[in-house]
């Protein structure tokens, strides 16, 4: 199982760049997700379960941490990108 | 210069005025009042369309002024993390969703670039078949041959060539291992793509700038040609001479173009004066634009048509190690079922991208995402029958589209097929988007996951004024000086990704508001090869 944790800075960053409704949608569904009960009640309605986990997965694997356990290295991605970037001149 | 707008000095690197033009050519304009200016052309959005019709023309020695809502997206600000790309590249957070059956997810950039800024570089001509169904369908004047030069000049600029198996990845060399056994017909994929290092993350704003978007190619070429380039500058109507276009129609007058009017983020106004306004503003909404300037309405073809190429993927988890982000993550096409209007093209991306749409949830979302390393992935986008429509809901686009029972049988042979490519490729599960126990035969419109990334056709192109809302030379029906040059022109569904049908379309138009012969490129095809 993975251990890493919700960014809720991104998750946040994210949903409040949603028109109002999904914005509005997405919150409950996190709300409700992230309760022992709220989780329960979701299992029951399998496309409002799948529609959280896209958005709290979403979040959970934005961890750098774990993104690096399963073989992904976003930092040193872009940290490349911007030296080739550098190195050949483009905008 | 324009008469009342401000042209600063380049910008020196502390103060970044937000309502300006901010970008690797290094010029601002910034409009922090309102604003008066006058050009000969107004180009309304600076993505595939309008990023390419506004170059042409400005180094055809056309004063060109550019209004985009968005903003310049510095690359040294791209994170490769998902939420936060998502949030800062994309319009509402890529949330745009259709109302129907099923609802689709329809993600649409916005800014320099447009959707060419976030979009995976797949660069496709129209196919030939298309074209003669334009010819047939449309009474449009176009053919393989007519367009050769178009595409050619793209073509060039965008340093579009084939991937290479290395930079494709282990992603697509499951979908080829797969289609190979089965004998089906594949290929890598044309982008482009410059200097590309197969990072994975094209969706997600390139950190290499390898990505050839228009905001890095046709935008800086517009600006040293002499073209003004606003940005935050959200157009609200275009104007024509002597009022709205019904009125004069009312008096038999032909109404003209006078400009446009815009609201920059800041509240300023600005109205710009040109006798030509091209819009640009992409298919969900240059169709609001129109309408709100009373213009295109007449055929009441204006917001219809909508066509989408809808798509879902499937997940294969296999024995060796893929890494789907490790390579260019749509590097390949498996065509054998085009003729039924089903394609698969490879899609891919960081964990946080594959956890939300990995169709699991609970322990087996876990569980799998536990081996990302061997998860692959791939998509399936029908050439849609269905036909959806958008109109504007207080302000915002109200978007309808139901998927038509033949293409839910295409999502249902799609689904099988691509079944059948990870099985032959040796995957050992394979995840289909649909609920559990629920068989690719048997699935219902409500149990497809979908999402678009191709929205086309609500301000078709048609020679006949009561069929079409502009005519063959993409000008609106019925209205001198206005032209469309967007995905909204482009009267069907294609097939195949639509960016390169969309820049021939510009050019195009360019050279023939500037009177001349397309020049297409004498560039060897083979040298173009970049990626
Ligand atoms: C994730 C993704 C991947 C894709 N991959 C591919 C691919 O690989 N190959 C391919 O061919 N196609 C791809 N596409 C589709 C392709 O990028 C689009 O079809 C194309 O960019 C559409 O061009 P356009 O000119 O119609 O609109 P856009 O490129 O969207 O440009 C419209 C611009 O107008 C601006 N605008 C809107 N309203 C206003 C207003 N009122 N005032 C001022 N400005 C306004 C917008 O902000 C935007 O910048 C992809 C799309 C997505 C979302
Ligand atoms: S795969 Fe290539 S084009 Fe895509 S983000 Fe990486 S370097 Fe840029």
């Amino acid at each position: 199982m993975p251990t890493g944790s919700p960014s809720r800075g991104s998750l946040d960053t994210f949903i409040a760049s949603a028109p109002t409704l999904q914005r509005a949608g997405m919150r409950a569904l996190v709300a409700l997700a992230r309760r022992p009960r709220g989780a329960t009640l979701l299992g029951r309605v399998p496309a409002a379960e799948q529609l959280a986990q896209v958005v709290t997965s979403l979040a959970r694997y934005d961890d750098p941490e774990l993104s690096r356990t399963l073989g992904w290295d976003g930092a040193a991605v872009v940290a490349r990108g911007r030296a080739l970037r550098r190195a050949e001149g483009r905008p | 210069m324009p008469a009342d707008g401000r042209c600063d000095a380049p910008r020196d690197g502390h103060e970044r005025p937000r309502d300006a033009i901010d970008h690797p050519a290094g010029t601002t304009v910034s409009i922090r009042d309102s604003a008066h200016i006058s050009a000969e052309v107004c180009v309304i959005g600076a993505g595939a369309g309008g990023a390419v019709a506004a170059a042409e023309l400005a180094e055809g020695g056309m004063d060109v002024v550019v209004l985009e809502e968005g903003h310049w997206h510095d690359p040294d600000t791209f994170t490769a993390r998902p939420p936060e790309m998502l949030a800062q590249l994309y319009r509402d957070g890529s949330q745009t969703i259709t109302l129907g059956n099923p609802p689709i997810l329809l993600p649409l950039g916005r800014g320099l670039g447009g959707t060419t800024l976030i979009n995976s570089g797949t660069c496709f001509r129209t196919p030939a078949r298309v074209l003669e169904h334009w010819q047939r369908e449309f009474g449009l004047d176009v053919s393989e041959e007519s367009l050769r030069p178009c595409f050619e000049r793209v073509e060039e600029a965008l340093s579009v060539g084939e991937v290479t198996p290395e930079l494709a990845g282990a992603n697509a060399e499951v979908a080829r291992r797969g289609a190979a056994h089965l004998g089906w017909s594949h290929g890598y994929l044309r982008r482009n793509a410059r200097g590309c290092v197969g990072s994975g993350v094209c969706a997600f704003g390139c950190p290499t700038s390898a990505k050839q978007h228009t905001g890095i190619t046709y935008i800086p070429r517009a600006e040293r040609a002499g073209a003004r380039i606003v940005t935050g500058a959200r157009v609200e109507r275009v104007l024509l001479e002597n009022g709205a276009a019904s009125s004069l129609a009312r008096a038999n007058g032909v109404p003209v173009a006078r400009g446009v009017q815009a609201r920059m983020a800041s509240g300023a106004r600005v109205q710009v004066r040109a006798p030509i306004v091209i819009v640009a503003a992409g298919t969900i909404h240059t169709p609001l634009l129109l309408a709100r300037s009373d213009l295109g309405a007449q055929s009441g073809q204006l917001g219809q048509n909508l066509s989408l190429h809808p798509a879902t993927a499937v997940f294969a988890r296999m024995e060796e190690i893929v890494d789907m982000a490790h390579g260019v993550p749509q590097s390949f096409y498996v065509d054998e079922f085009a003729g039924e209007g089903i394609i698969f093209e490879g899609v891919a991306g960081p964990p946080a991208y594959a956890a939300m749409s990995l169709p699991l949830t609970g322990a087996r979302h876990a569980e799998a995402m536990a081996d990302y390393r061997r998860l692959a992935q791939f998509g399936v986008m029908v050439s849609d029958s269905s036909r959806g429509s958008v109109q504007a809901l207080a302000g915002r686009p109200l978007i309808r589209y139901d998927l038509t029972d033949a293409d839910l049988r295409r999502f249902r042979t799609g689904l099988a097929r691509m079944r059948e490519l990870f099985e032959a490729a040796g995957a050992r599960e394979v995840y289909l988007p649909l609920p559990d126990g629920v068989s690719p035969e048997r699935a219902r419109l409500r149990d497809l996951k979908l999402m678009a990334f191709h929205p086309l056709g609500t301000a078709r192109a048609d020679a006949r004024p009561a069929h079409g809302v502009i005519d063959g030379e993409l000008q609106v029906h019925g209205v001198r000086g206005v032209y469309v040059a967007d995905g909204s022109a482009v009267p069907s569904s294609l097939g195949v990704n639509p960016q390169m049908t969309i820049m021939a379309l510009a050019t195009r138009l360019a050279f023939g508001l500037l009177g001349r012969e397309v020049e297409g490129s004498q560039i060897n095809e083979e040298a173009a090869c970049h990626s």
